[in-house]
């Protein structure tokens, strides 16, 4: 195989590897911040992939937590300023703070 | 009861024109004005944990107890930072005088009444107090720590209003 073959194979071998590479990068789980300050969650609503976690910061000196609004299935319990709580997402929820219930965020999985 | 807050309210708006007018409110007067509003309002929230035994009624109070206590601690820790001693002063008597009213008529209410009469007061207490944190303590503050630290207070004031108007529809 001459040289120019083989650089040619190389090439093509490495763009394959790369687009690969980007693949499983693009669709490797993400992490969303949302912050709590000033008695809200913001962003309130957020767009997710399945398996993604959402993390959320207390920016704030009141201590806040995350529950979920139907059931209280689960929930973060209380943390304070500047700790988080981190949560992988498997489907849409709603949630609130228990602690200052007209607090409300949303979590949808994106299609 | 109504007469009572209705003067509070009255008062704390009064005040709020006094203030903007006369600009004679100190750094250290206005934090013993926003120490003892929390105050206040824990106060009413202890007598709420011994008479009321409504859930709603009971989740809310331990809310304001716990709010207002770690309120009070920021102010604490501020104006110990800044060596600035809260300073007694007309505003600051006052609301001492006409919670010592309302806590008279709490602890003499009847419980089937008290449910209301104490989320009543809660609805009218933080509206007169965030008018007058808004209009008042915030305008006449010179130090911007301590504005700051009264703009960060004013969203769990509000908060607080909304879940105090949310119990009352519950009741």
């Amino acid at each position: 195989m001459n040289f120019l073959k083989k650089k040619k194979i190389l090439l093509f071998v490495t763009v394959v590897i790369g687009f690969g590479i980007s693949m499983v990068a693009q669709n490797a789980p993400k992490k969303h911040i949302v912050e709590i300050k000033k008695m809200k969650f913001i962003p309130a609503e957020i767009n997710v992939k399945k398996g993604d976690t959402v993390v959320w910061i207390n920016k704030e000196f009141f201590p806040h937590d995350v529950t979920d609004q139907k059931t209280k299935a689960w929930g973060s319990g209380p943390f304070g300023q500047n700790e988080t709580w981190s949560k992988v997402i498997t489907k849409n929820e709603n949630y609130f703070c228990n602690l200052h219930k007209v607090m409300k965020g949303i979590i949808k999985i994106k299609k | 009861m109504k007469s009572l807050i209705s003067m509070l309210l009255f008062e704390l708006i009064c005040f709020s024109s006094y203030g903007q007018q006369k600009d004679e409110l100190s750094d250290p007067e206005v934090a013993s004005v926003a120490v003892v509003a929390n105050q206040i309002d824990i106060s009413y929230a202890e007598i709420a944990l011994k008479k009321s035994k409504n859930n709603e009624i009971l989740e809310f109070a331990n809310r304001m107890i716990t709010d207002h206590n770690v309120v009070i601690k920021q102010a604490v820790d501020l104006v110990t930072k800044l060596s600035v001693t809260p300073k007694d002063n007309a505003i600051s008597k006052s609301l001492v005088e006409d919670a010592e009213k309302i806590n008279k008529k709490l602890l003499k209410a009847k419980k089937k009444k008290f449910d209301n009469i104490y989320i009543d007061n809660e609805v009218a207490y933080h509206k007169a107090v965030i008018a007058a944190v808004k209009n008042l303590l915030i305008p006449e503050s010179d130090n911007m720590e301590l504005k700051e630290l009264l703009e960060a207070v004013l969203p769990a004031l509000e908060a607080h209003l909304e879940h105090a108007e949310m119990v009352q529809k519950q009741l």
